[in-house]
Formats: C-alpha cells, structure tokens, sequence
C-alpha cells in the first residue's frame, strides 16, 4: 500500500481519465486526490469516516492504472484499503441495510430470484423507497427469465481443440443465463469442450468490490476443487470476476490456502481473450451488414489490459462493422454493486455513454460484461430508444453457428 | 526643436530626466506619429545602432535599436538566417520603430509576427531608469514578459534602446503564384481552404483587382522540392477553389510590399480577421487597400481619413496611421486600455513620454 | 478567513462547490511539486465566468489571498495554496467554446485542457500546437501563467505564441479584454496578451482565451539516435542547425531518463549514454527533401544506433517514452525534483558536463531530459527522502544547476515558472531595480497583492520544505517498502 502511495509523484496524469473527476471536476474524486486521501487515513491526519465518501465513490474501473507513468498501483491500492478500512467501518443504519443485501443476495443466484420477486412489488413503492434501493429496482427487469443450465459437458463440435470450465457468475445467472448458455455453444462451435461444475458458484468478486473481505473469502474457497483437474482454462464471461479473481493474490495474502488461490486464478481467462487466442474456426457471420459497437468493460480494458481481443473477434466476422466511439474507454457507470451505491453519478455516466454510442449510429452495442450490458440497456430504455444491447458470447455464437 | 542623438544608455536617461516630454523617432519613416510633439525633446536613435550580438548557432541577434532594419537583415542573410516576422519598410525604418509600431509584412504568415519573435530588451523608461526585460535566449519564462508589452507600444512606455530577437534559417528558393477571384467570397473561400490544408506558404496577401479579387501566394524551400510542392498547390487551388486564372509570377522587389502600390495622403495598418474583411471593406469605398498575412492585416491608404477612421469604429476595430497629418496616430475603436494604464503608471507615471 | 467573507462565499456557491472541510481542501495541498504543502482556508469550484468575477471581488473587498488553480501540474509550486486564502478551481470551466477552423482559431475556458482543444481540432486537420509533456491533462489556463511549452516549440513558439486574445479578471475586480481574432492579436497598441502570458497568476485570472491552430503537418519523419557520449549527441543537435534546417523537435535524454522511460512504457529505446530524437514535420515534399539532408547529418554525427519511424505507431512510441519520462522517474527512485533551466545551445555541452560534476560532488543521480533545439534542460534530481538531509542536499545541487545556468548567459526556467519554487533565484537573474519595476508594476494591478502572494517575488514566509522521511506506518513496523 505504501509503495503505491509513495510512488505516486501528484502529477495528475490520471486525472482525465478518471469519471469521476471528468464529471465531479473536484480533486477529492480523482485518482490523485483519493491517493492522497488514503495516505492521510494511513497517516492519521484525517478520519477514514471524513475519506470515505470520496472513496467510496470509486468506481474501482481502475482507468488510472495505465494513465500513470509512475507505475502506481491504485488496484492493489483501492482493494488492500477498503479491506482494511470495511474491519472498522461503521455505516448509517439505512446504508448498512443496503449493503447488507447486496453481500447477502447478488452472490446467490438463488436469493437473487428471490429479492428480485420482491422486488417487482416494491417497483410500485420505488417512489418512497430511498434512492439506493430504488436504484436497485431499476436494475430489475420486469421478469426474470427463467433458468437455463448447461449441460455439465458440452462435447466439442469437429476436431477437439482445448478443454474448458465455464464459471457460473451470481448475478448473472439470474438475470441472462442465456449468456453462459451461448458462450457453452460458441465454444463448443469452435472445437473446445466445455464443462459446466454444477456446484460451482458465485467467484466473491462482487463482495471485493464493496470490500466484503471475509465474505469475498469464503465464497472464493467454495469454488476451489468444484473445477476438473485437467481443463485448460476456466472461462468467465462477466469481467468483473475475471479482474476479482485476479486480486485474490490480495485477498488470500497471508492464508493458508494463499498457493491454491493462486492456482485456481492463473487458470481463470476471459471468453473473448481465451477464443481470440485459440483463433475462431467458425465464423458464417451475418447475412446484412450489422454496424456494431464495441463497449469495453472497465474490468476487462483496464485491470486486464483487453484492449483489442473482443474487438479482433468481432473485426473477423463477415458483414460486421466495428464502429468507433468517443470516449471509449470511459467507464458506462456500472462498475459491480457501483449503480446500487452511487446511483447518481451511474446514471449521469450511463447517460454520457448512451450519447457517445448513439452518435455512431449502431444497431447492435456488444460488450463483454453482465454489469455493462444492465447499464446501457436501462439508460436506453430510459431514452426510449430500442437498439439491442448484447453479450459478445450471443453475438459470436451466432455469428459461428450462422443462427442455427 | 531639433533632435538630439544620444550615443549612450547613460545619455538618454540624464536627457529623460531633465526634460518634461521626450519623444522618440527611430528614422522617422512613418510621418504620422511625430505630428503632435510640440515642445517635447526629440531623441533620435541613430546612435544607438549596430550589431551587438550574433550567433547564427543560437538563432538569436543583439542589436541597437536605431540601426535600419535592412542592415540587420543583411547581416543576418549572410549566415542564411532571416527575421521571419519580415519588418516592413526595411531600407526606411529603424528596428526600434518596427517593434514600437509593430510592423510585420507579409511574411510573417509563415512563423509570425514581431511579438513572436522579440525575446528581450534594454530600455529607459520615463523615470529614466535603465534596465532590461526579457532575455537573450530562445526560451525564458523569468518574471513579467514586458518585452512582448512593448510590441506595438509606439514608444509611450519606454524608449527601447537594445533588442534581442529569435532569428530562423531562411529558404534558398521562393515561387510565387496569383489566383484570381470574381467575388470576395471566394477569394475568402480559398483562403479557408488554405487554412484548413497541409500547404506551407511564405506568404499569402489579398488584393483586389481590376475585375475582382486576387491572392497572391508564395511558397519557399528546397530547390529539389519547391517546383513540385508549387505544382501541387496550384493544383489543388484549381481544383478546390475554382479561381478564374492562375498566373505564377516572377519574384520582384514590389511584389511583396504591402504597400509599394498604396498611394493616399493617409497611410493605415489595421488587425483584422479575415470574417471581418467583407463588411469593412464595404464600408471603405475609395480607399486603396491590401489585406495581407492571409487577411489578419489590412493595409490602407485613402484622403479620406475620417470616413476610414468611422469605418474601422463601425467595426469595431482600431488603425494606426503611419503617414499624413492626424491628431492621433490610432484611429478607430478605442481600446481597452485598463491593464496598460497600469504599466503606464509604473513605467512613466509623469506621461513623459508621447 | 473572516465569517463574512465565508457568508459572502456562500451566497454564490452551493456547498458542493464550496470546500471548507478537512477532507475536501487536502487533496490541494499541493500541485506536482509535492515538497511544499500549505492547506488553503477555502476552496471554490465556479462554474462561470461571474462566479470568479464576483469570486475575485470578494477576494479584494476582504484582502484574502487568492490562486488560481487548473489542473495542480506546476512543477514550480505555482499552484501551492496560500494558508488563510481561497483556492479558485478551474476545471469546470472546461468548454471549448468556439471553433473556427476556417479561421484557425478557437475560444476557450481557462479550465479547458490543451489536449482536448488538438482532439476538437483533427477533424478539421488543425491542432494546438504547445505541447507541454502534461498536455492531457495541463489547463490552458495554467499554460498561460507559465507560458508552457514543449518539445514542438521550436518552430511555432510557447503558449505565447498561440494566444490571440483574452478576458480577464484583474486582482482588483477589474475586468478586461485584449486582443482579437486576427492573428495580429492586439495588433495596434502595447501587447497586452504578451504581458499577461506568463505573469504566473500574479496580474488576475483568464476567463475566455482565443487561440490559434495550426495545420496538422502532412508528415512527420522521426529519427532517434544512439550515442555512446552524452556530449556527442548535444554536438549532432549543433550539426542540426548550422546545416540551416529547422526541426520541428529536437530532445535528448540521458542513460537514467532512458532507464525511467523503459521501466515506464517499454519504449525499445536502445541500451544508450544519450538518445536524441530529431523530428522533421511539415510538407511532405519539402520534409522528405529536409530528410534526406538530416540523415546525412545524423550518420556523419557517430551515432552507433539510427532508428527512423517508419509509422504513427512508431513515431508515437518514440515520442512515449519521452513524453512520461519526467513522472516514468517515479520508477527508479521514491523522490526526485524536477529542474528546468535554460543555456545558450551553444554552451550545451559545457553544462553536461558540468552538471555530470555536480552528481559527483553531491552523490546524487541526475537524469537528464531537456529540449534540445532551445537549451532547454530538464535535469532531474533523485534522491531518497528517507535518508536525513537528502532533500536538503537535492536542494542545493538544484539551485547549483541554476546558477550554472545564469553563470552561461541563460535563465532559470524556461517553461516551469518561479512559482514559490525559485522566488530566491530571481536575483541572480534580475537587478534590484529590475524586480522593483516588477513588483510596482504587479502592485499597480493588485494593491492588496492578493493574486498569488508570495509567488515569483524573492523574500516572504515559504512553507518548510516537506521532508519525507519514513512513513509512520513504516516506522511502527505495519508496512513496509522494498
Ligand atoms: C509530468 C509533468 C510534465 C510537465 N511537462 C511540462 C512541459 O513539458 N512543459 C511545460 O511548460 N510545463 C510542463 N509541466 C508543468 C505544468 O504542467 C505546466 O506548468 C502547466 O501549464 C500547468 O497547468 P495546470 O493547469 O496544471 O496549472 P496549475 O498548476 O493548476 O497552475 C499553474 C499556475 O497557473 C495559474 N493559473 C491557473 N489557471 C489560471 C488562469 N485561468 N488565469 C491565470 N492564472 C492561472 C495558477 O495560479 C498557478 O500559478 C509538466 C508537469 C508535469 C507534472
Ligand atoms: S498518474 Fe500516477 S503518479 Fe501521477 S498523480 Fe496519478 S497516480 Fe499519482
Ligand atoms: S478506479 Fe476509476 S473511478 Fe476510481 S480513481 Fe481510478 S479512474 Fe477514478
């Protein structure tokens, strides 16, 4: 922690990077400023209560990592200190409610279901719910759709070419199961096989996010030994665990399973970054040209460095074009459980990013993460406009399998 | 009252210091700021001339400020160097007087003007202090830059008494070409054109002609390059401006002076932008006129001072007369003068200097 | 602070956008030197130009220090808050308001950042052509009171330069405007814009500025060059310009900035003493002729390692490693100071050598950056605040560098400012009646000495120079650094 404070030198170079500075225009919500905020926490010059709003107002899209020249860690950072800073916290009643729904349900597809029925009752109270919660509800669509599992083994299609796993993901299974199911399929298209671990489930990296260490934790440990010995990845589809999975050197640091939690993330790789470099074998691509935007996950642009992996797969398929947008790599203002905690500022992002997308005039927005695909669809929703918002694993498959 | 030429720093401070009013003329080339001086003391620059730094290495030159300008520009041509905000009326003017009245021709389009390349220099001021601005290097961001200030301050300030200038390589070789236009507009038109595309010119004037409108254009550089970057110019004009007539003229001494062909009791240089140009110029019918450095200055010359001056007013904007008889050498819309008044106050708080 | 002036502050402001609080005034502490901290007594985020006016009013009416801040990325502590005085932040004041590519000029905020006015430009093939290394992120408004420039200025000029015209509120309340579209810019009359570029927030602040662009140059060719001796690429820039060719860049860095630029972005450079890149720009015709001339140079200039760009993608590399060599140097060492100062280009070599002399006497690491074409230098000193007294010896091998500086005819910042950094160098530089004209001058426009007190003028209460030391975590053992 202290290396990546002192190694910050204030020369703001992350600063137009930063959302939240781009839209607060304040140094305490800037990269620089919050570094600056956690040092004085650290230092006992100023109360971690006085920092917290600013860093809870984090969106932990960590664009400020490769703005720096310096080589500050904020990841390592922002994660190291909302744990240490989540042991002592204490929140405001209606706030700790929130919270602990968030760590109690999103993880639990399950629960999920359950408080999203709930929920669709409480949409008619939403006007005397307080904001957070009602954020929330917007989150919900009108209904779930229903499970759809994979089958635990997914034979390859053609010539075998790689053996894989598929992580469940929380959220997400509730609420598009149809993308795990499509990524199975897009997999299986190109020669991979795929298992799906029936009890394996939620990677805890929603629960880093907020800083629910213990939780995060035990959540983690569930997973390890749920996955075959001899897969060669284990494949997520949401970005925000493929980046959580990667902190969990962080999160394990000093427990005894610290090696088997690092084993366990090495295997861990991205759907789009796992087929761009097994090469995609099909690709049929669409019979009309489809003007396509990309929308990069923060998880996966910024804190895994995915810049062009999704945008190759995509440039390959026939009849497809790749549009460019402003601001691409801002955050959309999903960021994990961020629209649940801060859904001011997500909605003013999301607006931004709608208005961005729509100036390129595409019919079909892509992106590789569950949070992203929510976002964009409910500020698309709210500007009553119809264009379609998918998951880059629906758009592959069926680009692979020519719609079967 | 005649004119006194002091040959030293220490001179024109003790005659600043002993007089009520002094006024200063470099070579007195342009006429019209020396009418209203009555019974001020006249010091003449002249002796305070010559090159007093060069390194062509460092693309800096020290000089007197009374020296002519053609005689730096000489000096400075031997090392293949010139000053690129290309002082006007060289062979007449002082260097001094070129600052003081900021006057760049028309090659100036290519770098800049004279505020673009001063960097620093000696002065008295009106409390006869002597002491120096700016610095003798390309780069220098010590203190107030009141060496800029003086640009354009016709000696009201200060009397500059050494200048230092950034000075560039110079080009072996120049073309230029003319393109005629039917309408302003259009010559206007292409003039955008050329601010908006990747064309190197040295030089660009608009002038009107017998039926319409003509730009004139120069381009400088390598031997090996320049007839191909002209050919490929040319073409581009035609094809994206439509001029009635291309012409490519030979290089001559008249060619490129503003005002070689204004003829008029009254002289004026006016800054102006190049959206400006048509409703001034419909205001100013009989004057003769050039609007050069791709329409950012307008040269003018009419008998009619009055209406031009109303003209530049209705404009909103300001002229400096540089020859015939007027009250006052700046005519036009008055200037917001609030933050040089404050220099004033400081640098000649007794108005000794007019 | 009085509670008036508060009030006062409170009836323009709503409170997110009046900081008084602990936590809301710290992160402005300091602006990229981070030596000296001083938290100011209040902050404001105007979101117009009446706000400042009436802002800058109040600050005269109750003679309360004020400073203008953009983006905090002075180098010279020209940004640093004055205990008891308000900080006025400008960066929602960030349109770029006009655009006029026909013309080739543009009005903007002063919280507008000078990238973002070369990205509203490319459409039309213009840029802004200053390019302070902090471009993306270095307001056009702290570009002015430093009159910032970068490694493409050798041919176009500084912030200077570039700006046409101006609104501004003077220290007093006062509001005023010069200049115009034209590029004559004042045109007749004293160059009011020249004087207020790089009076380093002391005169008031800019609301509006018009600005020049420039064509985008039809190419670029980018050499870099290797050298095994520092002073022989210093030569290679002397070849450059006795040769009569005009550059649009020439910038050297030694062995430790090419060590820092390679940790930071994995530029490729070759394993060096000294790299110099040297960037023709302009006509294609007229480039590839000039390029031909500078190919010959460089090879006859005993460089053992020629690279040319043969893509954007190339060109850009080179110039990466060089744009984040200054914060890349966070890298290699947890404190450094950055220096600026300025040489005749022709003693260039005299003081390399010289400053190669200093590190011995100092034990210090110097890497070395610098703007070739211009004398520029760039050292930068790295030391280790943990150890006792490091910062203090970095100090005076600094103010070495800048009397060395002076001693060769040149000046003690080029494009960083004085700032509270070099109030104490002002007099190796000026006569006392010289920084007695300027202090007038500035009092004739701020009586009060509001704007920016105890900036540039030698003398006045500094705040301590920060001593880093060991962090108190650290010394209670809880972490550590490697
Ligand atoms: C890594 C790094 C690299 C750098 N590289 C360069 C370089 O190559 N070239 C260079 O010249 N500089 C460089 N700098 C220095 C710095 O970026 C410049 O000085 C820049 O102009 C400061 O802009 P800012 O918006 O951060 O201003 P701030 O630091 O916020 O303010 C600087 C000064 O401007 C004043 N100011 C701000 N806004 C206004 C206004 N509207 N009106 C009047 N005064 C105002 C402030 O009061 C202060 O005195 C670098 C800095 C860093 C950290
Ligand atoms: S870019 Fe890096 S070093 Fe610079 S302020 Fe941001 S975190 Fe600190
Ligand atoms: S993680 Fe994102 S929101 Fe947080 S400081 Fe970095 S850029 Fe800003």
């Amino acid at each position: 922690m202290a290396t990546a404070i002192e190694k910050c030198v204030h020369c703001g170079f992350c600063l137009p990077a930063c959302p939240t500075y781009s839209l607060l225009g304040e140094e305490m919500d800037s990269p620089r400023g919050r570094i600056y905020l956690m040092k004085n926490v650290l230092e006992e010059t100023l109360s971690a209560a006085d920092a917290q709003p600013y860093i809870d107002r984090c969106l932990g899209c960590m664009a400020c990592v490769p703005a720096c020249p310096s080589g500050v860690e904020y990841g390592d950072l922002l994660v190291s200190y909302r744990m240490l800073q989540e042991r002592e916290r204490q929140r405001p009643p209606l706030d700790a409610l929130a919270r602990r729904l968030v760590i109690e349900t999103l993880p639990y597809p399950k629960r999920f279901r359950l408080a999203a029925q709930t929920g669709r009752i409480g949409k008619a109270l939403r006007g005397a719910l307080p904001e957070a919660f009602a954020s929330m509800l917007n989150l919900l669509p009108e209904k779930l759709p229903s499970p759809l599992p994979a089958p635990p083994v997914l034979p390859a299609r053609g010539e075998l070419r790689a053996k894989v796993a598929l992580l469940p993901g929380c959220v997400q299974q509730a609420l598009a199961p149809e993308i795990n199911y499509a990524a199975a399929q897009a997999l299986a298209a190109n020669g991979v096989e795929v298992h799906s671990p029936p009890k394996a489930g939620c990677c805890g990296s929603i629960l880093l996010h907020v800083g629910a260490e213990q939780q995060a934790i035990e959540l983690a440990r569930r997973n390890f030994g749920q996955f075959p010995d001899d897969i060669d990845a284990i494949i997520t589809t949401a970005a925000g665990c493929g980046s959580g999975i990667h902190d969990y050197e962080l999160l394990f640091k000093d427990q005894p399973d610290a090696d088997r939690a690092a084993a366990f993330a090495r295997k861990v790789t991205d759907f789009s970054a796992f087929l761009s470099s097994l090469g995609m074998r099909e690709r049929t691509g669409f019979a009309h040209e489809r003007r396509v935007v990309y929308q990069d996950a923060c998880h996966l642009l910024h804190a895994q460095g995915q810049q062009s992996e999704a945008r190759a797969l995509l440039m390959q398929i026939p009849n497809l074009r790749l549009l460019p947008i402003a601001d691409a790599g801002m955050c959309c203002g999903s960021a994990g459980a961020y629209n649940i905690d801060q859904p001011a500022i997500a909605a003013e992002l999301g607006r931004r990013k709608v208005a961005s997308i729509l100036a390129a005039e595409p019919d079909l927005v892509v992106s590789g993460n569950i949070g992203c695909i929510t976002q964009l669809r409910q500020q698309l929703k709210s500007t009553g406009n119809p264009l379609p918002v998918r998951h880059i694993a629906e758009v592959l498959w069926e680009a692979c399998a020519g719609s079967e | 009252m005649t004119a006194r030429a002091p040959g030293s720093i220490a001179e024109i401070q003790s005659l600043v210091q002993n007089s009520d009013r002094v006024h200063v003329v470099g070579k007195g080339s342009k006429t019209a700021l020396h009418n209203q001086t009555d019974g001020a003391a006249i010091v003449d620059l002249s002796g305070m001339s010559g090159i007093l730094e060069y390194q062509p290495s460092e693309y800096t030159v020290t000089v007197g400020a009374g020296g002519l300008v053609r005689d730096l520009e000489a000096a400075l041509k031997q090392h293949g160097q010139y000053l690129p905000c290309d002082p006007l009326l060289p062979g007449a003017a002082s260097i001094g007087g070129t600052v003081a009245c900021n006057l760049a021709g028309p090659r100036r389009f290519r770098y800049g003007g004279v505020r673009d390349f001063i960097l620093g220099a000696q002065l008295v001021d009106g409390m006869g202090r002597a002491f120096r601005v700016g610095g003798k290097v390309v780069k220098n961001a010590a203190g107030f830059d009141l060496s800029k200030f003086l640009v354009g301050s016709l000696g009201r300030y200060a009397i500059m008494t050494e200048l230092t200038f950034k000075v560039f390589p110079d080009a072996p070789c120049f073309r230029s070409l003319r393109f005629n236009y039917e309408r302003l507009d259009d010559a206007l038109s292409a003039i955008f054109f050329i601010n908006q595309s990747a064309y190197e010119l040295d030089a660009l004037d608009l002038i009107p002609a017998a039926d319409g409108w003509s730009l004139l254009a120069r381009l400088a550089g390598f031997q090996e390059s320049l007839p191909q970057r002209v050919e490929r110019f040319a073409a581009g004009m035609e094809r994206d401006t439509a001029p009635s007539d291309i012409a490519t003229l030979a290089e001559s001494p008249n060619l490129w002076d503003p005002l070689a062909e204004l003829s008029g009791e009254f002289l004026v240089k006016a800054a102006l932008a190049p959206k400006q140009i048509p409703a001034f110029d419909r205001m100013i019918a009989g004057a003769r006129r050039r609007y050069g450095v791709g329409g950012n200055i307008a040269w003018l010359a009419t008998d009619d001072v009055e209406a031009l001056a109303a003209a530049l007013r209705n404009c909103g904007l300001r002229g400096l007369c540089l020859r015939g008889a007027v009250h006052s050498a700046v005519i036009g819309a008055p200037a917001d003068d609030a933050l040089a008044q404050r220099v004033k106050q400081v640098l000649d708080p007794e108005h000794k200097l007019v | 602070m009085n509670r008036a002036f508060i009030a006062a502050l409170e009836s323009i402001y709503p409170p997110q956008r009046l900081l008084t609080r602990d936590v809301e005034l710290l992160p402005y502490e300091s602006d990229a030197l981070t030596a000296f901290q001083t938290k100011p007594a209040a902050a404001v985020l105007p979101d117009s130009d009446d706000e400042i006016i009436a802002t800058v009013r109040l600050c005269h009416e109750h003679a309360v220090p004020f400073v203008a801040r953009g983006s905090g990325t002075s180098l010279s502590g020209g940004s640093l808050p004055i205990a008891d005085g308000l900080i006025i932040g400008l960066n929602r004041l960030n349109r770029i308001k006009k655009l006029d590519p026909q013309q080739r000029i543009a009005v903007v905020e002063p919280g507008v950042i000078n990238l973002s006015i070369t990205e509203a430009a490319q459409p039309y093939g213009l840029y802004y052509a200053p390019d302070p290394s902090s471009q993306s992120i270095c307001t056009i408004g702290g570009n002015i009171a430093f009159n910032s420039g970068g490694a493409h200025c050798l041919k176009y000029g500084m912030t200077s330069n570039h700006v046409l015209g101006m609104k501004v509120v003077l220290a007093d309340g006062t509001v005023t405007q010069f200049g115009s579209e034209s590029i004559e810019g004042v045109g007749i009359g004293p160059d009011l814009v020249g004087l207020f570029v790089g009076s380093e927030g002391l005169f008031g602040i800019a609301l509006e500025i018009t600005v020049r662009l420039m064509p985008q140059p039809e190419l670029y060719r980018t050499v870099l060059a290797a050298y095994d001796d520092l002073g022989r690429a210093g030569d290679a820039v002397s070849m450059v310009v006795a040769s009569g060719l005009l550059p649009g860049a020439m910038e050297i860095m030694d062995r430790l900035a090419i060590k820092a630029a390679e940790a930071s972005v994995k530029a490729g450079y070759p394993d060096a003493e000294a790299l110099l890149i040297v960037e023709l720009e302009g006509e294609t015709l007229q480039v590839n002729a000039e390029f031909e001339q500078l190919r010959g140079i460089i090879e006859a200039s005993g460089a053992f390692e020629i690279r040319v760009a043969n893509s954007e993608e190339e060109r850009a590399r080179i110039w990466k490693g060089r744009k984040g060599a200054f914060s890349a140097v966070g890298r290699l060492s947890p404190d450094y100071i950055v220096q600026d100062g300025v040489v005749p280009r022709s003693r260039l070599g005299e003081a390399l050598v010289e400053i190669g002399a200093l590190k011995e006497k100092y034990g210090l690491d110097v890497a070395n950056v610098f703007h070739a074409g211009d004398g520029n230098l760039h050292p930068l000193i790295l030391y280790d605040g943990r150890a006792a007294g490091a910062l203090e010896k970095a100090e005076a091998l600094a103010g070495e560098i800048l009397a060395l500086c002076v001693n060769l005819g040149g000046s003690i910042t080029g494009e960083h400012g004085i700032g509270m950094e070099k109030r104490d160098y002002m007099p190796a530089m000026f006569s006392e009646e010289e920084l007695d004209i300027m202090q007038a001058l500035r009092r004739a426009i701020d009586p009060l000495e509001i704007a920016n007190r105890g900036k540039m003028f030698p003398g006045g209460e500094a705040p301590a120079l920060k001593q880093h030391g060991m962090h108190p975590l650290e010394k209670a053992g809880v972490i550590s650094r490697e």
